[in-house]
């Protein structure tokens, strides 16, 4: 059994407060030495006592009838505080003749103290606390706390506001040390900070911390040496070291004082504090760093780029100023790659001029994915370099069309057969690459032109070097430019595939149709239907009286072809058609030679199953060749020596007679004689450009009733700017051009000029 | 795991021992256990005798498992004047013995218990005419006639 302690008379105020203030003080000085059951309860209940002494009863006068029944205990709150007061006083005295590190041991001992106390205290006026003061604050009574709170309270009142200042100087003086390399105790400032964070109060709810206090006596002070700090270290290494170093310290500082909110700051001070390193360290130095930007990009220092990166990209448009000096360089970079392939002459291969212009690319590409962390705005000016030298440079200095027309031939090499990309990974990869490139190009027509070209080239001749290959290259295209841009070149693809099938349609049709006999005599043949309106392809501009042989053919495939497709009009393109023929009439030949011959060719050489020697106007009237067709192939067929020339080396003209060469040799068995002409190879590269004029023209005009046909009325600027906008994925057009074809519209009576600038569309 | 047990001496000095959880539904003991720790001692509890005290340890024991409210909860569960049937029955008790409890779950501070014994003076009260609640209570009328005029015309609004 416990024996009970004597609580004081409950209403008698000074035996209570003088019993009261003994066990508060031992709490407050002597909690070490403990407290034990019997005080403790006794503390309790002699403030519960007090509270609930009958005085209450006797006090209250009359009615009360709004306020309920009155609660004692305003005196011993009244008490208390005072207390605390006095006991503050006298730790204030003994914190005078500390200073500096153990004026922060002091301060975080008593600070200890006190609130442990506070905590006992607190609930020993427990009672106190659940009535009296409840009461008080309900009713929005100000400067009535809680007891812990008020302890909280009267040392912020009493002690702190006289304290504070020399405190954060230790504190500061302390943070210095370290920031200079010295080892310093962090757990002080850790408990500082803590406490001047406890202090921090809110007016209507002392149940609601707030970080006024902390942030008032702490973060601005400490701010503000910090800013000093930095502004002298950073003026003096700028002074004795270089730019790169000065970012290197300026890295390793931003990144210490982020370190430091962990050791022992606040979490709230991370952005004044980041902020306020960042306006030293970065944005006042800023300007000095970009001046270093150009020297550092001359000298390829990645590391150092991205570390410039990294720093200003902290900072408020620290990176817009560098955004055109990069683009400039890469522009620049771009142009000197081109230069020096156009310093190697006209005849460079379109592969030389590709590989300059994607190796700028890619490096740049590079530096902006590894030091410019792949920011929107860095690929934007790295987009805006790519454009302009790679439509704007030496070797297309003259046309802007040169790089598209160089890229469809570089592309063209890759995926013809016999190049050199021999792994489809590889091809892949290229292929990717040149859309790269293909990106930039503005004037996408012409690619298109050329590519479809190549293209059909490809197929008629059967040179691709995979279907794979040649699909997944249009798909990109598609990707890049829509379902319009590769329509026919996807048509051209189709018809080929279906040409395929029509052929051995064909073969199982002859084989039906003619017996064994009939079929040996027939020429072995191969047909390809290309639809008129996908191919970029021309009638041939010559007569041609096709040899009897093929004559037969064509009629007998005529026939089936009708069969299958009534009210169809097939037309025979000679100029791209090609055979072999056996020359069975060469002496010395061990086995015949075989010619790989074009029509035109075979027409020729036919000719000589009759006879062995022929004048030239005899050939030109069997064959109805012009002279523009017939005399390059002549030329061939005797610099083959296929032919011999009488007189002997006369040029093929009316006076010129051709007999066959009996005594012909070659070291292959089969002579391929259906080379390109020169001249013709130019020819089609003139021809080209000049359809891309044509081209254009109908583009714009279509462009521009669409538009006024939707619109009806508007105005000519308008009209042009939303012409620009519809055209510009296929070539940048220019005004002048716009406008010529607006008058030309009016000609036709398209469109009509209203007053004021105005144009109509008429229906 | 044999739950800690604790002593209580009444003010009458009679050693009452309880577990731990029980003794701590009230938030005073709670305090003071987390202050001071177990000591093993035996806890005074000056203002409470025998028989109440262990009327009350009756109530911490069946309720030791309850959830501890929290404000809002607590002011519903205060507004409406039910009261659970298990409590009923452990109000049943005669008037002073209601009282004492009353003014014990104060001093011991378990707001539950409370409630409680207020809900049931409160359900006495209800219903009943001023007289009648001066005879339950046995209270003497110490107002003049002129006093109770003046209440009564003050609270018509609260009346039908």
């Amino acid at each position: 059994m416990a024996a009970m302690l004597q609580t004081p008379h409950k209403d008698d105020l000074p035996e209570t407060w003088s019993f009261l203030e003994a066990g508060i003080d031992n709490v407050m000085m002597k909690l070490e030495e403990g407290v034990d059951m019997k005080h403790y309860m006794a503390l309790y209940t002699a403030v519960h006592n007090f509270c609930t002494s009958q005085k209450a009863v006797t006090s209250s006068q009359g009615l009360q009838a709004h306020r309920g029944a009155h609660l004692l205990g305003e005196e011993l709150y009244k008490l208390l505080g005072e207390y605390l007061s006095r006991h503050l006083a006298v730790v204030y005295k003994e914190s005078q003749s500390h200073a500096e590190e153990a004026l922060l041991a002091f301060y975080i001992r008593e600070w200890s103290r006190y609130t442990t106390a506070a905590k006992y205290i607190n609930h020993l006026f427990s009672y106190l606390n659940r009535h009296w003061v409840k009461r008080e604050i309900d009713e929005g009574k100000k400067n009535v706390y809680d007891v812990y709170t008020l302890h909280l309270v009267k040392w912020k009142e009493d002690f702190f506001e006289h304290v504070h200042e020399k405190v954060m100087d230790a504190v500061l003086n302390l943070i210095e040390k370290q920031r200079n390399g010295e080892t310093i105790e962090q757990s002080q400032i850790k408990s500082i900070v803590d406490s001047f964070v406890s202090l921090g109060l809110d007016e209507n709810d002392s149940k609601k911390p707030t970080l006024e206090v902390y942030r008032t006596y702490f973060q601005t002070p400490f701010i503000a040496a910090t800013k000093q700090y930095y502004e002298n270290e950073s003026r003096q290494f700028v002074a004795e070291n270089s730019v790169v170093e000065y970012m290197k310290k300026a890295e390793a500082r931003l990144a210490e004082e982020k370190d430091r909110v962990g050791l022992y700051l606040h979490p709230d001070v991370t952005k004044a504090l980041t902020e306020t390193c960042l306006d030293v360290l970065v944005t006042a130095h800023s300007n000095l760093l970009r001046d270093e930007f150009q020297i550092l990009l001359d000298n390829e220092r990645q590391e150092d780029l991205a570390r410039m990166y990294r720093l200003l990209s902290r900072i408020k448009e620290g990176l817009d100023p560098l955004r055109a000096t990069f683009e400039n360089h890469v522009r620049r970079a771009g142009l000197t790659a081109v230069e020096k392939v156009a310093s190697e002459g006209d005849n460079f291969e379109p592969k030389l001029y590709v590989d300059a212009l994607l190796q700028v690319h890619t490096r740049y590409q590079n530096l902006v994915d590894e030091a410019f962390n792949g920011e929107s705005e860095f690929v934007r000016s790295l987009d805006n370099a790519c454009r302009e030298f790679v439509n704007r440079n030496r070797i297309c200095k003259t046309t802007t069309t040169r790089s598209p027309e160089l890229l469809a031939k570089y592309t063209d090499g890759l995926l013809k057969k016999g190049s050199k990309a021999a792994e489809e990974s590889e091809l892949e990869e290229m292929l990717t690459q040149i859309m790269t490139v293909f990106k930039y190009i503005e004037d996408k027509d012409v690619f298109q032109k050329f590519y479809s070209k190549m293209l059909a080239k490809r197929l008629v001749h059967v040179s691709s070097v995979s279907d794979d290959a040649e699909t997944s290259m249009i798909s990109k295209l598609k990707e890049a430019c829509g379902f319009e841009y590769t329509n026919k070149l996807q048509r051209m693809f189709q018809d080929i595939q279906l040409s395929k099938d029509l052929n051995s349609n064909y073969k199982d049709h002859q084989e039906k149709t003619y017996d064994d006999d009939d079929r040996k005599k027939m020429v072995d043949s191969h047909f390809q239907i290309l639809g008129t309106g996908f191919w970029p392809l021309n009638p041939p501009t010559t007569p041609f009286n096709a040899p009897t042989e093929i004559n037969k053919t064509c009629e007998r495939f005529q026939q089936f072809y009708f069969g299958k497709h009534n009210g169809r009009k097939l037309t025979w393109l000679w100029q791209l058609c090609k055979g072999e023929v056996k020359a069975n009439y060469i002496k010395n030949a061990k086995l015949p030679y075989t010619f790989q011959v074009s029509t035109y060719q075979m027409g020729i050489l036919l000719l000589f199953n009759e006879t062995d020697t022929m004048g030239y106007s005899d050939i030109q009237k069997a064959t109805a060749l012009g002279p523009e067709v017939l005399d390059p192939n002549l030329s061939i067929l005797l610099k083959a020596k296929v032919l011999l020339a009488s007189p002997e080396g006369a040029k093929p003209d009316p006076s010129t007679t051709f007999t066959l060469n009996y005594n012909f040799k070659n070291k292959k068995i089969k002579v391929n004689l259906n080379i390109q002409i020169k001249s013709e190879q130019k020819q089609e590269s003139d021809d080209t450009h000049k359809t891309i004029e044509e081209d254009r023209k109908l583009l714009l005009q279509s462009a521009i009733v669409r538009v006024m046909k939707s619109r009806k009325k508007m105005k000519h600027v308008q009209l042009v700017q939303e012409v620009i906008q519809i055209v510009k994925s296929r070539f940048p057009p220019k005004i002048s051009d716009i406008k010529k074809n607006i008058e030309a519209l009016m000609e036709k009576d398209y469109i009509e000029r209203l007053d004021g600038d105005e144009i109509a569309y008429i229906a | 795991m044999a739950t800690p047990q604790i002593t209580l001496t009444s003010s009458d000095g009679v050693d009452v021992t309880v577990e731990r959880t029980v003794a701590e539904r009230s938030v005073l003991i709670k305090n003071m256990l987390e202050d001071l720790g177990d000591s093993g001692e035996a806890i005074p509890i000056p203002n409470v005798n025998e028989a109440v005290l262990r009327k009350v340890i009756e109530w911490c024991e069946h309720h030791k498992n309850d959830p501890p409210t929290a404000g809002d909860e607590d002011d519903n569960r205060r507004k409406t004047s039910d009261i659970e049937e298990w409590d009923q029955k452990f109000m049943q008790v005669d008037q002073e013995m209601l009282f004492e409890i009353i003014l014990a779950a104060n001093y011991l501070d378990i707001k539950a218990l409370l409630d409680v014994g207020c809900k049931t003076v409160a359900n006495m009260i209800k219903g009943k005419s001023p007289e009648e609640i001066r005879k339950t209570f046995n209270i003497q009328n110490d107002f003049t006639p002129e006093e109770e005029d003046q209440i009564r015309r003050e609270n018509e609004w609260a009346e039908e």
